[in-house]
């Protein structure tokens, strides 16, 4: 880790917890009102089997909650991220393959979902992807570099920042 | 400060640094662990609330359905078994229901068709007091009345942004399709057919319908969604021919 990445990194990694964290919030917080929906979002796949689709369609909208909290707050940043990025990628797998077998299915991944009733939701396959992607990439980054400034993590971390000259401005 | 005096102070210092990369490892190794168990304890009440939000409660099935879910239109003899998944509220429903109202009448006329219509409630809360009120008007009221307001709910199909029609605009619209509006008013008010709504969206869900509308022949998907009405009329008709003829050749 060069000293230039640690430095923008403290801030840039700041702003990656925020955006990520913040998508999380949303989208489990619009996933909550109707857990029934939220089931048949994760049956729609086909993915999963029967008996376990209840249950990820309950949990799924709390888990993503947590993470999100967890990485505003910066508190247990890298195993936040790591549970962040394995669910980007199995989200990432769902919507390629729905796409690939020729699903016509709402990602849900806003909320909603599951099933459409529109016949152009597959054009929405590829931005669903990109935007996952670029959320999986930003988990990445955090799991290997969980360092970042204003972060509960701080208050037990012996050596916040290595370089004394910046030891005050980002307790 | 002599070479020797050097020396082991870095010893100390290097001795010290590593002490404190040690203690790190253990607090790192404390704060994952916590973290761990934080997200499953959160997780594990989590779907303990959710999964008991999700209960149907009572599923009270309205009378006048086929297997539970479905509301039958034309002869029980009919040759060729049409299954139509439909919310009230979506427009491509409504837009296939213009298209092929007169495919389905004519079939079902001359006897070769049996459309057994499969409501289904996922897209607001307008789908859902939609499919309520015609649960009350299928039970009291009988399939024909039911028919009826199926077709009056999505000719008066309201924008999926709103506003959408109270019950009272239902039960006045069930009233216009023969049934007695102030005991409708009841049912809804009772809330007499929640569970069964939304125990028939679960059972649409479980059948892999994943949008609506969709369209079985005979047990097997017919791909309406994206055609023209004549590409569309087309494909019905051809497919209740030879779904008919099959019937006729082994039947």
């Amino acid at each position: 880790m060069t000293e230039r990445w640690a430095a923008f990194w403290r801030w840039g990694g700041l702003v990656a917890r925020l955006v990520v964290g913040g998508v999380w919030i949303v989208a489990g917080w619009l996933k909550l009102p109707d857990p029934a929906e939220s089931v048949r979002a994760v049956r729609a796949y086909d993915l999963l089997p029967e008996a376990i689709v209840p249950t990820v369609g309950h949990g799924l909208p709390i888990l993503e909650i947590i993470i999100g909290v967890m990485l505003v707050a910066g508190a247990g940043t890298r195993v936040a991220a790591a549970v962040s990025f394995l669910l980007q990628v199995a989200f990432i797998i769902g919507i390629a393959s729905a796409w690939a077998r020729g699903l016509k299915i709402d990602c849900g991944c806003f909320g909603g979902g599951g099933a459409s009733a529109s016949a152009s939701v597959t054009d929405q396959y590829p931005w669903d992807i990109a935007r996952d992607t670029g959320l999986a990439a930003l988990s990445l980054l955090l799991f290997l570099f969980p360092r970042t400034a204003l972060s509960a993590d701080r208050l037990w971390t012996l050596d916040p920042d290595p370089d004394p000259d910046h030891d005050e401005e980002f307790v | 400060m002599s070479k020797k005096g050097r020396d082991s102070s870095r010893r100390v210092k290097e001795m010290q640094a590593a002490q404190r990369r040690a203690e790190q490892r253990r607090r790192n190794l404390i704060v994952g662990g916590v973290a761990v168990a934080v997200i499953a304890v959160i997780v594990g009440i989590g779907i303990a609330v959710q999964s008991s939000r999700d209960e149907a409660g009572t599923v009270l099935v309205p009378t006048g359905t086929v297997d539970k879910f479905g509301i039958p239109r034309g002869d029980t003899s009919a040759p060729v078994t049409m299954d139509l998944y439909e919310d009230f509220q979506c427009p491509v429903c409504k837009m296939y229901e213009g298209y092929l109202a007169d495919t389905y009448t004519k079939n079902i006329d001359a006897g070769t068709l049996r459309i057994v219509y499969r409501p289904m409630a996922f897209l607001n809360d307008y789908s859902s007091r939609a499919l309520e009120t015609a649960a009350c008007v299928l039970s009291q009221d009988g399939s024909a009345a039911y028919l009826k307001l199926h077709d009056l709910l999505f000719q008066n199909q309201p924008s999926e942004q709103g506003p959408w029609p109270s019950d009272a605009d239902l039960a006045d619209l069930a009233a216009q399709a023969g049934a007695s509006g102030s005991a409708v008013a009841d049912c809804q008010a009772a809330d007499t057919y929640k569970g069964w709504v939304k125990a028939a969206t679960d059972a649409a869900s479980k059948a892999h319908v994943v949008g609506t509308p969709t369209m079985f022949i005979d047990g097997k998907e017919v791909a309406i969604v994206g055609k023209n009405q004549q590409d569309a009329i087309d494909l019905v008709q051809q497919t209740i021919d030879t779904a008919a003829a099959g019937a006729s050749s082994t039947g």
